[in-house]
């Protein structure tokens, strides 16, 4: 807190806060998909605890089963709960979706914060490497990347990390070429501030808004991803239960238990659902528009 | 125009050499050894090492790789795992995924372009509110679920529609489309929801501006004013979408391809990596890679045309 | 002036909804008034929807299952079978003439056959094709017919096969791919490009292919039996996805189904449009247990160490607690057929060689429970299993053994990769169980050889017994049913004994027909035989 220091004090940013959050609870849309998005992830932390039973205990003798006072969404082809293994297979998809995002921004962030903050050849060589690989779609790459490295959860979640990484770079990169020209920024340059300390202080906090909103925004696309590798049989490994997993087995049954496609269909649904609106409702509370 | 063009070919060059050896690289290190995978079921080591060798297998990397872009740029992909041309299966099939494409496009565009235009038309009001929620249902919606919920629907219920497969057009045109409806209405809906979207920003944009504030004073009625912005922004509109959502429009028609067992260049892609088919995967993967580029490339270039802007300005950040 | 507009918009809405319900009842309507493709006329064209894509149509170099089904065709043999797998004459006159020490085959050829390019069949062509199969570098029947040292023709009729070893299944290699005769003047003109432009002796000639789509043969006017043939042309056309295959065959255009897939069979056996074929083929499914393959086939065997490898009595339990009929139940939905043995129930020799072997339908979970006691080993054992693909049949599969071996005390573990990857780690070693089979052979040796023989070069187990290396190769020099039964028979109890392999059900295969068509038939040998079919109307 030095006496050259022009960037905005931190009484402004608390009244921010509070604006904020007034105008978020004003969102009733938004504040559905926190709730539920909220559920989704304690239900997937509390599964152990929720799950009226494990997610591998078959019954032979009641395959395909209808709904029922013992299992209220009925049984699957091994004769499993198909409720259990919704709340279990949860898992599989929060954990893939957030933690690849937030493997994705600690990886892309710095990387396209030094492409745009400091120009130049780093900023070339990062610029080009970054169009090779968004010549790749995004799901080409994950597939790809879960072929080489094997399929499980975990190697599926690091493809659709990395997958994530190029898309977020250039966005990150964008952030940090906009704000460099900021007139604080500039200020702050002039008086002999050093790079790092302008970077923490001035350049990063001031990206955060758009990168929480994209990152929000990219989880339900991770948890889709996931979703879909696992259907590809490129993700979570039998018997641990995803949602993808559940839509390819109910594949084989749709003339006898249409429904088995049903549920994980709509888990995935309701999930991404609650994560887009929460992202909206981010993206319109924070645009830069209205409160800057 | 000229230099820009240059410029924006050259760049895509660089990348698709730079993806071509990714590419290269990548599938050598899918795990496995491809001689045997080539040799299929016969475990014979004469036949195994024969195999490595007609393959080049077992020269060294940069000598099979130059030799893999010497013949590529000649358009011999090689053979694949039953000796088929890679070439030839892949040109046979990309048809059929382009025709997915255009369709999922057409299926967006009717649903989300005039979606859009009425949103933008009755912005704030109800109309506006459910279409945008309608907009953020359609992104939020699996493709493949919603696939597999119409296949439960309309094929093993009513049995108005096939479950999966493909009839090519010349065969039997009505069959064709039949089994087309459900995939490009799957895919379209993912697209429409972002046409709508951008539809929506663009005509607000366009609607505020000073000239139609004038043409409004001149006493044009309101509709032939929104029609002739609507028209001007659906073009700009459709090419930025497409352009942006290309990824997402390549993965889907993959997918949608997966569910609706439509043998297209999407499920080729998905067999060859499951299959462990090295030459097919390397050819496929690069065709992608190459057609990606080449469309943006278009974009880019049909874009400027739009909006000279960008063209003076040399491109966008 | 909104008020008009919001009108407009309505319409807009309406309207387009309007033409979206048009287009889906039109779609809907011109479906059931769409002529089915079915041909009518005598002659004609019978389609049939192959599973998978043949490799290249060349016999010196095809490995593909599907690929035989074409040759079927196209491309016929010295011999073949009959219905009930008897290896039958087929381009050949006569079963061969064996010398007393059982090294020199002598074959009369039939007389005054033309291939499909007119030239003459002859025993020079034989012997080109032979020669070619045993050494053209790359030539996948070169180790099918290995024993065989040179081949003569003897004036134009006869061939003469030298071999350096007896060996009884020589002749049922001959009823495959290496018994197969090339034209050798097209083989003179394409050379390693033969599956180009394809020539041999059949009732149909090559015309062309279209990689991933498919291939067409049309009647040849040089075959022998030209008046049993009654269609004009055959396309095998490639439908990979069994769902697409079944809607083909009920709309009519395929006429034949390659391999029905499970959840297609009850509805098209209950289409009066199609007729189904259940064939029981002469391959099996089951588990193979790494014993002694510690650094990958023919590269010496030592025991791995594994509770699996170690104990006798652990393999024993791992199999007493599977019940093979709750496994077909379960993940076949029942169309499979449950079994214990390496030679299957349509085989002929499946009486004589499996007669009063034990087979287990159902478990056995309190023997099994005693036989891990048994063994010392503590529980909990892990066993990982090795499954080749990741489709759901696989995921099903690998669940329901999880869950039968929970409760003796084995918790298996789940490995799944694609078929190629598996077949690697089959052959390197690199596995505790894996769930693999065969298509099966006609001869027995083809079906245990490979698999148990410490010289098998589809060994993964690394399983060596010198006694039974003795009696498979004894199995192999001798040749009369009756020695070679009970070899069979003594082979079988040595494998029931130790376990390398543990025998799940053999697969059986559905085929669909349409009911214009007659004359389709598939044998246990699992091939579809379609060039004497013809249209009903």
């Amino acid at each position: 807190m030095s006496y050259v220091d022009v960037a905005p004090a931190l009484t402004p940013r608390a009244r921010r806060r509070r604006i904020l959050r007034r105008r978020f609870l004003r969102r009733p849309l938004a504040v559905v998909g926190l709730v539920v998005a909220l559920a989704f992830v304690l239900g997937a932390i509390l599964a152990p605890v929720i799950a009226p039973y494990s997610a591998s205990a078959t019954d032979f003798n009641s395959v395909l089963g209808h709904p029922s006072g013992k299992h209220l969404l009925g049984t699957d082809e091994l004769g499993r709960d198909v409720l259990s293994r919704i709340i279990w297979g949860s898992r599989a998809s929060i954990e893939a979706g957030v933690l690849s995002v937030l493997l994705a921004m600690v990886v892309a962030v710095p990387i396209g914060l030094a492409a745009g903050y400091f120009r130049g050849w780093v900023d070339t060589v990062i610029a080009r490497l970054t169009d090779v690989l968004l010549a790749f779609p995004f799901l080409i790459l994950a597939v790809g990347l879960a072929a080489i490295l094997g399929p499980s959860l975990s190697n599926a979640t690091l493809a659709l990390g990395i997958g994530a990484v190029p898309a977020l770079i250039r966005i990150a990169r964008g952030e940090a070429l906009a704000l460099r020209e900021e007139d604080y920024v500039r200020a702050a340059v002039a008086n002999g501030a050093g790079e790092f300390r302008i970077i923490a202080r001035h350049v990063l906090p001031n990206m955060l808004s758009t990168l929480i909103v994209q990152g929000t925004v990219l989880i339900p696309t991770a948890i889709i991803g996931e979703a879909v590798l696992s259907y590809l049989g490129l993700g979570v490994q039998p018997p641990t239960p995803s949602w993808g997993v559940m839509l390819s087995d109910a594949q084989s049954y749709l003339t006898q238990a249409p429904m088995l496609a049903v549920y994980p269909g709509l888990a995935i649904f309701i999930c991404s659902l609650s994560f887009n609106l929460l992202g909206d409702g981010l993206r319109d509370i924070l645009d830069p528009r209205t409160t800057r | 125009m000229g230099g820009f063009l240059l410029r924006k070919a050259g760049a895509a060059l660089v990348v698709v050499f730079c993806a071509s050896v990714l590419v290269f690289v990548g599938v050598r290190a899918l795990p496995g050894d491809p001689a045997i995978a080539l040799s299929g079921e016969s475990n014979d080591p004469a036949v195994i090492a024969a195999v490595r060798h007609e393959y080049g297998l077992d020269r060294p990397l940069p000598v099979q790789y130059v030799k893999w872009v010497w013949r590529a740029l000649q358009g011999n992909l090689g053979l694949d795992n039953r000796r088929l041309p890679v070439a030839q299966t892949i040109v046979s099939r990309i048809p059929i995924s382009l025709e997915l494409a255009l369709l999922s496009i057409l299926v967006g565009m009717l649903i989300g372009i005039p979606a859009g235009v009425i949103a933008a038309v009755r912005r704030g009001k109800p109309s506006d509110h459910t279409a945008t929620t309608f907009a953020l249902v359609g992104l939020s919606l699996p493709h493949f679920w919603l696939g597999l919920l119409m296949i439960i629907v309309f094929a093993v219920d009513l049995h108005w529609l096939p479950s999966g497969g493909y009839v090519s057009f010349g065969a039997h045109p009505i069959s064709n489309l039949e089994h087309m409806v459900m995939p490009a209405v799957v895919l379209g809906t993912g697209l429409s929801a972002v046409l709508m979207r951008q539809m929506r920003s663009s005509m607000l944009t366009s609607l505020g501006a000073d000239y139609v504030r004038t043409a409004r004073a001149k006493g044009l009625s309101e509709w032939s004013v929104v029609c002739k912005h609507a028209l001007r922004n659906s073009l700009i509109t459709v090419t930025t979408v497409v352009g942006l959502q290309l990824g997402a429009l390549i993965s889907g028609v993959v997918i949608t391809e997966v569910i609706f067992v439509i043998p297209g260049f999407g499920h080729l892609t998905i067999d060859a990596i499951t299959a462990r088919d090295y030459t097919l995967i390397q050819g496929v993967v690069l065709v992608t890679a190459t057609g990606y580029v080449v469309v943006n490339l278009l974009v880019d270039v049909v874009y400027s045309f739009l909006n000279p802007r960008i063209r003076v300005s040399g491109g966008a950040a | 002036m909104t008020g008009s507009l919001r009108r407009r918009g309505t319409l807009l809405v309406l309207a387009l909804a309007a033409l979206g319900a048009l287009a889906v009842a039109a779609v809907a309507a011109a479906r059931t008034t769409a002529p089915a493709a079915a041909q009518v006329r005598n002659g004609g064209t019978l389609t049939i929807g192959l599973s998978e894509e043949p490799d290249a149509l060349d016999p010196t170099l095809a490995r593909t299952f599907v690929g035989r089904m074409v040759f079927m065709a196209m491309c016929e043999k010295l011999y073949d079978l009959d219905s009930h797998l008897n290896i039958v004459p087929q381009l050949a006159a006569s079963m061969p003439t064996v010398s007393k020490d059982k090294l020199t085959y002598t074959i009369k050829l039939r007389k005054g056959i033309k291939f499909n390019d007119g030239t003459p069949f002859n025993a020079a062509a034989v012997k080109t094709s032979l020669d070619r199969d045993l050494t053209l570098t790359g030539s996948v029947r070169a180790s099918e017919i290995s024993p065989v040292k040179s081949v003569t023709a003897q004036g134009s009729s006869t061939v003469v096969l030298h071999l350096s070893t007896p060996y009884s299944p020589l002749v049922s290699q001959l009823a495959d791919r290496a018994g197969m005769v090339m034209s050798p003047k097209a083989l003179a003109a394409e050379g390693t490009n033969f599956a180009q432009h394809p020539v041999c002796v059949g009732p149909f000639m090559f015309k062309d292919r279209v990689a991933g789509d498919h291939i067409t043969l049309v009647k040849s006017p040089y075959y022998y039996a030209k008046n049993k043939v009654h269609l004009a042309s055959i396309v095998y056309k490639i439908m990979t996805d069994p769902s697409a295959r079944t809607q083909a065959l009920r709309a009519g255009d395929i006429q034949v189904e390659d391999r029905i897939q499970s959840s297609d069979v009850p509805t098209l056996q209950k289409d009066k449009n199609v007729h189904v074929i259940k064939a029981v083929t002469i391959g099996y499914q089951g588990l193979t247990l790494n014993i002694g393959n510690k650094n990958g086939v023919l590269k010496g065997y030592s025991n791995v160490g594994t509770p699996i490898a170690k104990s006798r009595d652990v393999r024993a339990a791992f199999e007493l607690a599977l019940d093979r009929s709750t496994i077909n139940k379960v993940v076949f939905g029942g169309l499979e057929q449950p079994g214990c043995f390496p030679i299957a129930p349509s085989s002929s020799w499946y009486a004589a060689t499996t007669k009063g072997l034990p087979c287990n339908l159902h478990a056995n979970v309190a023997q099994a429970k005693k036989l891990i006691q048994q063994s010392g080993i503590p529980t909990p054992i892990t066993v990982h299993l090795l499954l080749g693909g990741t489709d759901p049949v696989n995921a099903r599969l690998g669940q329901v053994i999880q869950a039968m071996e929970k409760p003796i005390g084995i918790n298996v573990s789940i490995e799944a990769t694609d078929f190629t990857t598996s077949l690697d780690r089959g052959t390197s070693g690199d596995f505790d169980t894996y769930a693999v089979g065969w298509s099966g052979r006609v001869d027995p040796d083809g079906n245990i050889y490979s698999f148990v023989a410490s010289k098998g070069t589809l060994n993964y187990s690394g399983y060596s017994n010198p006694r039974l290396d003795y009696i498979l190769n004894g199995a192999r020099k001798s040749l009369t049913t009756k020695s070679r039964d009970t070899l069979y028979h003594a082979a079988l109890q040595v494998i029931n004994a130790d376990k390398p392999l543990i025998y799940l059900y053999y697969p059986v295969d559905y085929f669909g027909v349409s009911k214009n068509v007659t004359g389709v038939q598939v044998y246990g040998d699992g091939l579809i035989r379609a060039q004497f079919a013809a249209f009903t109307k």
